[in-house]
């Protein structure tokens, strides 16, 4: 699965829309979270003239796509992982590995949620200070990173139905209204100044 | 400090080695793979042959490629010596390191020189959100530090850590 991040942008969306691969909403919310960081960084490298962070944002931007970037085919790997441990009278039975593959499953999903709050808080920062010209593509970074944390945030739901409460569905839910704050302050910026 | 060294002055000689001992080690195991015996082996002989022969050394800014040349050679040399004894050895480990990776650890080495002299303030959030790779949120629960200014803390720090390698050439 580690050929992800080397695919085509074609052969990525071919491969979301195939069915049966388990590892699509995973791998759209860590993709999702990527480029949405990738946003942000453009709109700072676009505003060093005037803004004097700029620079320190890009590179935390980039740090994040980077975290948000690994994690793609982290993702397939542990969704696949998970399904296979689910299968009936496999896994389950056999070696107890149901447990640790959900937990791997949720748990990915869960940074990537985490990571996706980072985007959405840095790209309202950006959308507060960057140059005229890019700023609409820093609040298009916080709503992107908001809907990362969103898919994320389900697959953890999702992931930790079968073992009942656990604290990391908190955490993800902590996650998602942070970003979804981060996002509506980028939305209420003023406009050109 | 070289002037020192060449007088036979041991505190000097000290002060040198730790000042250089981080950059000879980072070659001999980053740059060559070479494991800790060996490495071990590599660096004594590094600073040996360096003391022996400070007189040709015209000055600081020169010590540290001569170090890194010295240093180079001897891990080429036991690679070989290694793989004689050794015929199993990677072979690939028989090429010197690519310039831009022996590039790539003096820029670390002098990164991490830099990181000493900022702030504690700045050099706390630096290691917590690029070393250790902690989220923003978790940043500021543990230094107690608003949300909203943690992206621009780490800014500043940024900047001041440019200033500091800038400074040092």
């Amino acid at each position: 699965m580690a050929d992800l991040l080397d695919a085509s942008l074609r052969e990525l969306l071919d491969r979301t829309a195939a069915p049966g691969d388990p590892a699509s909403g995973g791998v759209a919310a860590a993709t999702a979270c990527a480029m949405a960081a990738g946003l942000v960084t453009m709109a700072a490298r676009s505003s060093v003239e005037t803004w004097d962070e700029a620079a320190g944002i890009a590179a935390q931007a980039l740090r994040l796509q980077a975290r948000a970037s690994e994690l793609v085919p982290i993702a397939a790997d542990a969704f696949a992982a998970a399904i296979s441990a689910l299968r009936p009278g496999e896994g389950l039975v056999r070696d107890g590995a149901l447990g640790p593959a959900l937990d791997a499953a949720a748990d990915v999903p869960l940074r990537v949620c985490s990571l996706a709050a980072d985007v959405a808080e840095l790209a309202s920062h950006t959308a507060a200070h960057a140059a005229d010209d890019v700023r609409p593509d820093a609040v298009v970074a916080a709503g992107l990173a908001t809907a990362a944390a969103y898919a994320a945030a389900h697959l953890v739901s999702v992931n930790l139905a079968v073992t009942g409460d656990d604290p990391r569905r908190q955490h993800a839910d902590a996650a998602t209204s942070a970003a979804r704050e981060a996002r509506d302050r980028a939305q209420t910026v003023e406009g050109p100044r | 400090m070289l002037e020192h060294c060449r007088a036979g002055d041991e505190v000097a000689w000290a002060q040198l080695v730790a000042q250089h001992e981080r950059y000879v080690y980072a070659i001999c195991t980053r740059g060559y793979s070479l494991g800790a015996a060996d490495a071990e082996d590599v660096f004594q002989e590094a600073f040996v042959r360096t003391w022996h022969q400070l007189d040709r050394i015209p000055d600081e800014p020169a010590l540290r490629a001569w170090l890194g040349q010295v240093t180079r050679r001897l891990c080429i040399d036991r690679l070989r010596a290694l793989k004689r004894t050794r015929p199993e050895a990677d072979a690939g480990m028989d090429q010197p390191a690519p310039g831009d990776q022996l590039g790539d650890i003096e820029r670390a080495l002098d990164v991490h020189a830099a990181l000493a002299g900022l702030c504690d303030e700045h050099r706390e959030v630096l290691d917590r959100f690029f070393c250790q790779d902690h989220s923003y949120a978790q940043i500021s629960v543990d230094l107690d530090i608003a949300m909203g200014t943690v992206a621009s803390r780490i800014s500043r720090g940024l900047a001041g850590l440019r200033e500091h390698v800038d400074a040092d050439g």
